[in-house]
């Protein structure tokens, strides 16, 4: 890519990057952006802090998004299709603020957008753009769209800026031809897209396409699956096939995960970038029915990762590790050891004492050996939060010693006969 | 502003992984199978050609075939139908081994170039005019009935997607099995340094959009329609 005269940034986070695109944005005195849909600048939330610059004017180009950006920036729901939740008439809604005075036809209302857009684009001075692919040994970025607004993006603006996941890399362009194939086929259904580019900087001649152009790769926590189970989620290509497969998505919508990534995907990727006290719940939100796995395009097996997560969530937050963890290792080599439990059945009765209710009892059990635990501590207070531990009986009157006699007396009436 | 944070974040991530740092080119990305390439490998020219129209047609793309003394009738009966105003040419030695040199200097609208020497500004509008544009590609991929096409000097990447109607030229020769064949060779020319490009195209119908309650728009951003021409005897 340097090669090629682009410049490369690494950003950990996502304010490393957003930062480093608004200063480029100052430093180049950049007043109109265009944008191509893009999941990842959502997910780095990069549209509002540009719009925080002064006199800044930024337009989402991808049919779906422009209409999400005029509907007061609404949330996605589906990673192909964002704007899945809206029907014509709720878009035509949105359009007739813009001056849209057509009916419902989704064609005219294409042509509308086409039109509208297309003054923006003219006028563009940075343009910013995603990344399917980007091909490690010709430092090309490879995008794939059906409309052809990435295109557009990257050939009329003189800056063009890239943001990419850092898990977005393929060797050489042909496994970049390779992926975009079975990225068309699992997202739509298409043997290719309409329009697959591979492109990087202008090259001398060239009067159209970016003079100046930017890769920003992205960490923000992809970096927390390496060297664990959930490694292979960053092989994800972002079909969104595990979405149209899963009877969860299906019913509560992309909206219901809180993420940006719905669907299964989403359920294994959110808690992985952001964490489990944000995310913990996604991985419950499955019937575990395996249709995702199976589905998905690049083998990840994703509802296996999904019972890792609780697993790994369970041990974490759940467990506790430090008292209760003692107290069962004591009573295991208690009642391992018969010396030691010999001695617990002396003293148990004694030992409750503190626990049992000082109220007197309302209604008496048949097993009653001086009242009912009613408040135990440690790890059977969960217990008798609800209801009565029956207090152990006295040494002299408990079940061993009961048996004991019970043989001795037997015993001695067989030696009567 | 460069990467000066590379290392840091290369061995940050290597750290992570809990795997050392490497290079590809030490062990180099073996494929588990070839069916890219050999999937419609075995097929004739002749079967190619019925599997590129087919699938052509499948993408909205109106499919024409012209003998070479025939393509200026071809596009000019393609201008009548379009009732195109304005007509946008490449500045490429194709319009010339095509026989279109003569077509060009007479046809009505007066064709504007793609213009090596101008500027962006200038191109892009001539681009943004047009109400038809014609393309010289290198290849026709049969499966899918995707064009591809490399941006040249003379053939800048605004020529494919803002004018309002587009046709393609590709010779007959030039289809080749699948999406694979043409990359190949994109690869080996970028390598071998004989290709100067900054943008490869690979295009497949008109531009379209399922967006609003998936109904299948055909034309939203870039052309809406497409029209492939087969150049039979080249």
């Amino acid at each position: 890519m340097e090669k090629r005269g682009g410049h490369v940034y690494f950003a950990k986070k996502d304010t490393d990057a957003v930062n480093y695109i608004t200063n480029l944005a100052k430093e180049k005195h950049v007043q109109r952006v265009v944008k191509s849909k893009s999941m990842v600048t959502t997910e780095i939330d990069l549209d509002k802090q540009l719009l925080k610059l002064p006199g800044m004017k930024l337009m989402e180009t991808d049919l779906a998004e422009f209409i999400l950006q005029s509907d007061n920036w609404d949330e996605p729901t589906h990673i192909v299709f964002p704007t899945l939740h809206k029907n014509r008439d709720q878009i035509r809604g949105v359009f007739e603020k813009l001056g849209y005075t057509g009916d419902n036809d989704p064609t005219r209302m294409a042509r509308f957008a086409r039109e509208y857009l297309r003054g923006y684009f003219l006028q563009a001075d940075m343009g910013i753009t995603g990344c399917n692919f980007a091909i490690a040994d010709s430092g090309l970025i490879n995008l794939v769209t059906n409309e052809g607004n990435a295109d557009l993006t990257m050939a009329i603006p003189k800056t063009q800026v890239v943001v990419m996941g850092m898990e977005r890399l393929v060797p050489s362009l042909k496994e970049a031809e390779v992926l975009d194939n079975m990225l068309s086929r699992s997202a739509v259904g298409q043997k290719l897209t309409s329009y697959c580019s591979f492109s990087g900087e202008q090259v001398a001649g060239e009067s159209d396409g970016p003079e100046d152009l930017h890769v920003v790769i992205l960490d923000n926590g992809r970096s927390n699956a390496l060297g664990t189970p959930f490694e292979s989620v960053l092989q994800c290509i972002r079909c969104g096939a595990c979405l149209n497969v899963c009877p969860i998505y299906r019913h509560i919508g992309g909206h219901g995960y809180g993420s940006i990534y719905p669907g299964p995907i989403g359920a294994v990727l959110s808690p992985v970038l952001d964490g489990y006290e944000k995310f913990g719940d996604l991985p419950f939100a499955s019937s575990l029915c395996g249709a995702c796995t199976e589905t998905c395009p690049v083998k990840i097996p994703l509802h296996r990762l999904l019972i890792k997560h609780r697993e790994v969530m369970m041990d974490k937050l759940k467990t506790d590790k430090a008292f209760n963890k003692a107290i069962m290792k004591g009573i295991g080599m208690g009642t391992a050891h018969s010396d030691l439990f010999q001695m617990a059945l002396q003293f148990d009765h004694s030992a409750t004492l503190p626990f049992v209710s000082k109220k007197p009892t309302t209604v008496d059990n048949l097993y009653n050996h001086q009242g009912h635990i009613t408040h135990a501590p440690s790890m059977a207070k969960g217990w008798t939060d609800v209801r009565d531990a029956p207090r152990p009986p006295k040494h002299t009157e408990n079940f061993r010693r009961w048996f004991k006699d019970h043989e001795a007396q037997k015993g001695a009436s067989n030696d009567d006969q | 502003m460069t990467s000066d944070n590379r290392e840091e974040f290369l061995n940050f991530i290597a750290a992570k992984a809990e795997r050392p740092r490497h290079q590809l080119t030490d062990h180099p990305f073996v494929p588990l199978n070839d069916l890219p390439e050999t999937t419609l490998a075995d097929k004739t020219p002749a079967e190619l050609f019925a599997l590129a129209k087919e699938n052509s047609e499948a993408e909205h793309v109106t499919f024409k075939t012209a003998a070479t003394a025939d393509l200026p009738s071809v596009l000019d009966q393609m201008i009548t139908d379009k009732t195109a105003q304005s007509l946008l040419l490449p500045t490429d030695e194709r319009i010339a081994a095509y026989g279109l040199t003569d077509w060009a200097a007479q046809v009505a609208p007066r064709p504007t170039y793609w213009d090596p020497a101008g500027s962006r500004t200038e191109n892009i509008q001539r681009a943004q005019d047009a109400d038809l544009a014609i393309g010289c590609v290198e290849f026709l991929c049969a499966e899918s009935g995707t064009i591809t096409v490399a941006t040249t000097p003379g053939q800048g990447r605004s020529f494919h997607f803002l004018p309002k109607h587009y046709v393609a030229l590709v010779p007959q020769s030039r289809i080749v099995p699948r999406s694979r064949q043409a990359m190949d060779w994109y690869d080996t020319e970028l390598k071998a340094g004989r290709l100067h490009t900054s943008n490869i195209n690979f295009i497949t119908g008109p531009s379209n959009s399922g967006d609003i309650e998936m109904v299948l728009v055909v034309g939203v951003h870039g052309p809406i329609d497409m029209t492939y021409v087969v150049l039979t005897d080249k």
